[in-house]
């Protein structure tokens, strides 16, 4: 199959879609979705000769006879997905089964605040997803353009002005595989009000050996003075491919972190837009990826400064081994007014594998002369010097190696928020390392 | 020489100096001392002329001439001189290259022709003998990488070879030893003229054992709540300032 | 800032014209003009062809649009693509060149003369499209070394000529440099044998003099094994309300052991403080190394409506080495885009990018660099150091920065940063007295040091004085 025909089949589904969505299609919604079809089938899938996709080839991705809708809802017990939750926390669930909504398996709430699906916020909420939808989300980007043509599940969380969610949220996207190669495109919408206050963790997991292509868009609205801590962990199977794109829009004194954890996965693209409209607004990212065999990772950063006063600090660090790829691009825009901007972004990559290559492109745009911006990027080795001190105390090569790897992760690992969750990035991270965890704490 | 009268400045809004007045007569030395925060610095460059604050009301004369209109080379020209409490970096201007920028710029302001290299080269030299400075020294970068103590001796090298009629120290002597205080106090003194002024800032008393000012005052608040002579100095190492701010709450 | 805000317009002073009558063909280009030019310059066949070759390439292209810069793009079939100062015969002895060009230089502050030379800088001077005069060439030749203008190297050297021109920077590689092989017409070429330290500085002096003609000039330097060569040039062009267009190719090709050290004071007329006229400014240059071979390119970029450069090296050899200084000031409305490109193939292979941008007015400057490490440097090294320092609040920096591994020992270090000039700066500068126009001065003369330190000394008092003089009124 080429890349024009999951386009093709993508269009006629869309078809199938409209006639599932009856009176529906009448909706401002749906206006919105036919547009951004038009726009998906104009541009079609994004090329290499495309800046933003210089070194992400997604031909070899695209091309899959993939189901694009599951027909039937697959039975799942918690027990066997269990493993994939912060089971030592008392949370807010909301899991998808191949793209489908399980309440069964959720654990969601309308009291104070809504914690739901998209679909249940569209029956609720309506106004607010009028108010909100598509309005982050950059719309020239046909894969962004695809999956809001095809909008109608996902996540959806509101916070009422003032309101703290004491617990964490956690997304769960799981493939059964029991349909075949799949792809799915998640929705998101998250609403937080004046002085809000919640934390998100993502997941996507694959279950089977089936192909999985997810091509999720996530929206975020943060108010004024409100806190939002999102987390994605990227530890799927070797057969998935997830793209990932958010869009972010800040509003005064906001405070919004994202932590990126790719260890898993055949092929990622993360897209982060952050847009900072307030003033004292505050953008944090850290990302860290720890890939090997034939994996490919890609972090595409953007934080646009359009408001005066604004803070925007970027670490991502990145471990390749084997014959990984790893893109890094991370671009920050100061617009004409936004003086007083202090943006900072590091990127640092080691690079373990023979064959693995790493392409990084830093890039600052700034049009504001009282401003503090920097990025600095390093590739290279382990330091000598430590690698050899371990040695002399006989630590022998390969586990110096990884102890030194797992201290260079642990500084991104210890910015995350909850105890729970930072245990269980280590582990992770002690897994991919094959460093004995428990001693290395 | 130095004349300010009920002085008040803020910066964004928050008021910092609340009525300064502060006459300084030629020859003379002032100590100012006061806590962290109570607008020493703050005082020493509205003098100096920095633009960051907004003076709100009073007067600032220097030997007769009103400083508020004039920039801060201006009152450089006329012969004032701050020595700086955080001397700045300026990367790849070398020490030389800023000092003989500066010194045939007061020249120029005195209608002369630029000193010649040679001239420039031994008064250079011959101050930095009297602070015991390194010669290397004047090839590095303006206090790019130097030591706290080092900054501060290029502060008074400078002040050396410009001749100020008044000269601020703020706080000169932290951050040096005790050698490195007394070459400096040293340095100052060598200046010490009829015709010069000097203004003292410091938190401590070493320093006033070296250079003896004639007047002490104490500023808090962005008010000086005491004047006095040297004892006022050694009451204040005993004492601390609390006792002067409680009688001012009782004020 | 208050004072960043007050922005005049600073003469250009180098913008007179000069009324020497000139040999000059009617603007557009065909291959019949393509003939007349290489006949004009008495050309063997084989150079002919070369050129017919390029231009059948460059028909093929379509101008670039990927630089971060705006403007109208030339008209190509507008442009002279040749002139030259009349009489034109060859120049014995200085008596012979135009009184009126002498004059030209006496305002330049070249002095062309060699006896009245103290430093021992051999210069070529190229006027609009024509090579005007070559100091010092009888002194060098008792070396061994080559210097002359291109058109008399492909007449008098070819097998040296053919063996290299296009090797580095070949006809297809671009739009501009297709369209600089079909018409170039003049520049330096400069051979130094094997083991040869050549004593002096080699400069060529570039002006554009002629209205409607575009500059096309190739240079060429071939640095024999372990021989060594430090070139300068310089530019000028007078102030014209319409845009002018040079687009120039330079090749150095450094064999095992040899280094090149390349020196550019770029100061083309960078139109009025309105944007009006002004030069653009399209250039290839790049350099190959051989084994344990040295290019370093040092640039201070001053001039010029737009700018569209990036001096690059391909380090072939093991152990080579390549570096790039570069300081870009933009004022008013000029925009530049420039950079490197340093292409580690061989093994033990170093680079260092220092790059310092300086941008005022409403102009716009940007950084763009690749530093690539191919799957068999094997411990190849870069250092990169891109900053950017801002004065007012209506101009742009940028920075684009690419960097591409395919090596794991390969380290790459780049740093950039982007800040306005310091207000604390600035107050410590007038508190002892000195200006804010000259603190101004300073400190960005303090800033380029590292780039400055590159240039050879007559160059670099030069350099910081075009600094000076460029930024002058940009802060008021
Ligand atoms: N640029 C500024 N912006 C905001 N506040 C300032 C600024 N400069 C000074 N202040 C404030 O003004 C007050 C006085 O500061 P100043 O530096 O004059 O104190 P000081 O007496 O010199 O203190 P120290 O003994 O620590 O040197 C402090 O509260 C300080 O925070
Ligand atoms: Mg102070």
């Amino acid at each position: 199959m080429s890349m024009d025909s999951l386009k093709d089949r993508l269009q006629s589904s869309f078809i199938v879609f409209e006639n599932e969505l009856k009176e529906e299609t009448r909706s401002p919604l749906h206006s919105i979705r036919r547009q951004a079809m038009k726009r998906f089938e104009a541009q079609g899938f994004p090329s290499v000769k495309l800046e933003d996709w210089k070194y992400t080839n997604l031909k070899p991705i695209v091309k899959g006879d993939y189901t694009v809708f599951a027909d039937r809802e697959q039975g799942l017990e918690f027990s066997e997905i269990k493993r994939f939750f912060l089971n030592e926390l008392d949370t807010y669930k909301i899991v998808f089964v191949d793209g489908r909504y399980s309440s069964w398996l959720s654990s969601t709430t309308h009291q104070n605040y809504d914690i739901c699906t998209f679909s249940a916020g569209l029956r609720r909420h309506r106004s607010v997803i009028d108010a909100y939808f598509s309005k982050a989300a950059w719309g020239e980007r046909s894969l962004v353009a695809l999956n809001t043509a095809f909008a109608r599940e996902g996540a959806f969380v509101r916070i009422p002005a003032g309101k703290v969610v004491e617990k964490p949220i956690e997304v769960m996207h799981i493939s059964t595989g029991s349909i075949g190669d799949s792809m799915n495109q998640p929705r998101g919408l998250i609403v937080l009000e004046e002085g809000a206050e919640a934390t998100l963790i993502e997941r996507h997991q694959n279950l089977g050996n089936a192909r999985v292509l997810t091509n999720s868009v996530t929206e975020v609205f943060a108010g004024a003075g409100s806190h939002f801590h999102y987390l994605k962990i990227q530890n799927d199977s070797p057969t998935t491919a997830l793209i990932d794109h958010t869009s972010i829009v800040q509003e005064r004194d906001s405070r919004v972190d994202v932590g990126t954890f790719v260890f898993g996965g055949r092929f990622v693209r993360n897209e982060l837009e952050f847009k900072l409209e307030g003033p004292g607004a505050n953008a944090g990212m850290i990302g860290l990826s720890l890939v090997d065999a034939d994996q490919f990772v890609d972090h595409h950063t953007g934080v646009d400064h359009v408001a005066p006063h604004c803070q925007s600090d970027e670490l991502y660090k990145g471990v390749y081994d084997g014959k990984s790829q790893g893109v890094f691009n991370g671009r920050i825009m100061v617009r004409p007014g936004a003086q007083k901007t202090n943006a900072f972004q590091q990127n640092h990559n080691v690079l373990l594998g023979e064959k693995a290559t790493v392409d990084t492109k830093p890039q600052l745009e700034i049009f504001a002369d009282d401003v503090k911006c920097s990025h600095g990027c390093t590739i290279g080795q382990l330091d000598e010097d430590a690698l050899f001190y371990l040695r002399s105390r006989g630590i022998p090569a390969h586990e110096a190696q990884a102890l030194l790897l797992y201290a260079f992760g642990e500084e991104i690992i210890a910015k995350v928020p909850l105890p729970e969750l930072r245990q269980r990035l280590s582990r992770l991270m002690a897994r991919k390392l094959n460093v004995d965890f428990e001693l290395s704490l | 020489m130095l004349k300010i009268q009920g002085l008040k400045a803020s910066i964004d809004g928050q008021p910092i100096l609340n009525g300064i007045d502060l006459e300084i007569g030629r020859g003379e030395v002032h100590a100012i001392m006061g806590p962290n925060g109570s607008g020493k610095s703050t005082l020493s460059n509205v003098i100096a002329g920095r633009e960051d604050y907004e003076i709100e009301s009073g007067s600032l004369e220097f030997e007769g001439t009103d400083l508020m209109e004039l920039a801060p080379e201006e009152r450089a020209h006329l012969g004032l001189f701050l020595s700086f409490q955080y001397p700045v970096e300026i990367p790849g201007v070398s020490v030389t290259n800023f000092v003989k920028t500066a010194i045939n710029q007061h020249r120029k302001a005195k209608g002369l022709e630029p000193m010649e290299a040679k001239d420039m080269l031994r008064l250079m030299r011959e101050k930095m003998e009297l602070l015991g400075m390194d010669k290397g020294f004047l090839s590095r970068s303006l206090n790019e990488g130097f030591s706290g103590g080092e900054k501060k001796r290029n502060e008074i090298f400078q002040m050396a070879l410009l001749e100020p009629k008044l000269a601020i120290l703020d706080e000169t002597d932290s951050g040096l030893d005790i050698d490195a205080l007394r070459i400096v106090a040293e340095g100052v003194n060598a200046l010490r003229s009829p015709e010069r002024s000097i203004l003292v800032i410091t938190h401590y008393q070493r320093l006033l054992e070296y250079i003896q000012p004639d007047f002490i005052h104490v500023l808090h608040k962005g008010r000086i709540v005491k004047s006095g002579d040297k004892g006022l100095a050694l009451e204040l190492e005993k004492r601390g300032y609390d006792w002067l701010k409680e009688k001012e709450a009782e004020v | 800032m208050e004072v960043l805000e007050h922005i005049t317009r600073n003469e250009y002073a180098y913008g007179f014209t000069t009324d020497v009558e000139s040999d000059k063909v009617p603007p557009g280009l065909n291959e019949d003009v393509i003939r007349l030019i290489s006949a004009k310059k008495n050309e063997p066949q084989w150079m002919l062809d070369w050129r017919l070759e390029a231009y059948r390439i460059w028909q093929e292209m379509t101008e670039p649009e990927w630089a971060n810069v705006h403007y109208e793009k030339p008209h190509f079939q507008e442009i002279s693509y040749y002139s030259a100062p009349k009489p034109k015969k060859t120049l014995g002895s200085l008596d012979e060149v135009d009184p009126e060009l002498l004059k030209t230089f006496e305002k330049l502050g070249i002095s062309l003369d060699e006896q009245k030379r103290l430093t021992g800088v051999a210069m070529d001077v190229v006027v609009d499209s024509v090579s005007i005069k070559t100091t010092f060439q009888a002194k060098l030749k008792e070396m061994g070394i080559l210097f002359c203008p291109m058109s008399e190297a492909v007449r008098d050297h070819p097998d040296l000529v053919r063996k290299y021109l296009g090797t580095v920077v070949p006809r297809t590689d671009n739009f501009y440099a297709a369209l600089n092989s079909a018409v170039f017409t003049d520049g330096s070429f400069c051979y130094i044998p094997k083991g040869v330290r050549c004593p002096m500085e080699l400069s060529t002096y570039f002006r554009i003099n002629e209205a409607g003609t575009g500059q096309f000039e190739r240079t060429l330097i071939v640095a024999e094994e372990g021989s060594y060569v430090s070139y300068l040039e310089g530019c000028t062009a007078p102030m014209r309300d319409e845009n002018q267009l040079h687009a120039a190719v330079v090749e150095l090709i450094a064999l095992d052991g040899a280094e090149i050290k390349y020196s550019t004071v770029q100061n083309w007329y960078p139109g009025d403080a309105q944007g009006k006229g002004g030069v653009f400014n399209f250039v290839t240059k790049r350099g190959l190394c051989e084994r344990n071979a040295k290019i370093s390119w040092t640039q201070v970029e001053t001039g010029s409506a737009v700018t569209w450069k990036y001096p690059s090296c391909i380090l072939k050899g093991e152990n080579s080495v390549g570096e790039f200084y570069s300081v870009a000031v933009t004022n008013h409305h000029q925009q530049a885009d420039t950079g490197t490109k340093m292409i580690h193939l061989g093994r033990n292979t170093k680079s260092t990018i220092i790059s310092k941008g300086i941008c005022a007015g409403k102009s716009n400057g940007s950084y763009r660099g690749l530093v690539k490490m191919g799957p068999r440097a094997q411990n190849a090294r870069n250092f990169s150091q891109c900053d950017s320092l801002l004065m007012g609040d209506a101009c742009g920096s940028h920075t684009f920065p690419y960097i591409e591994i395919e090596n794991r020992t390969a380290r790459v270090e780049h740093e950039a940063t982007t800040s306005k000039i310091g207000e604390d700066q600035l107050f410590y500068c007038n508190q002892r007295g000195i200006p804010t126009e000259d603190a101004i001065a300073l400190i960005v003369n303090g800033y380029c040091k590292e780039v400055l330190n590159q240039l050879p000394m007559e160059f670099a008092v030069e350099a910081q004085k075009l600094l000076a003089l460029s930024l002058e009124g940009s802060v008021g």
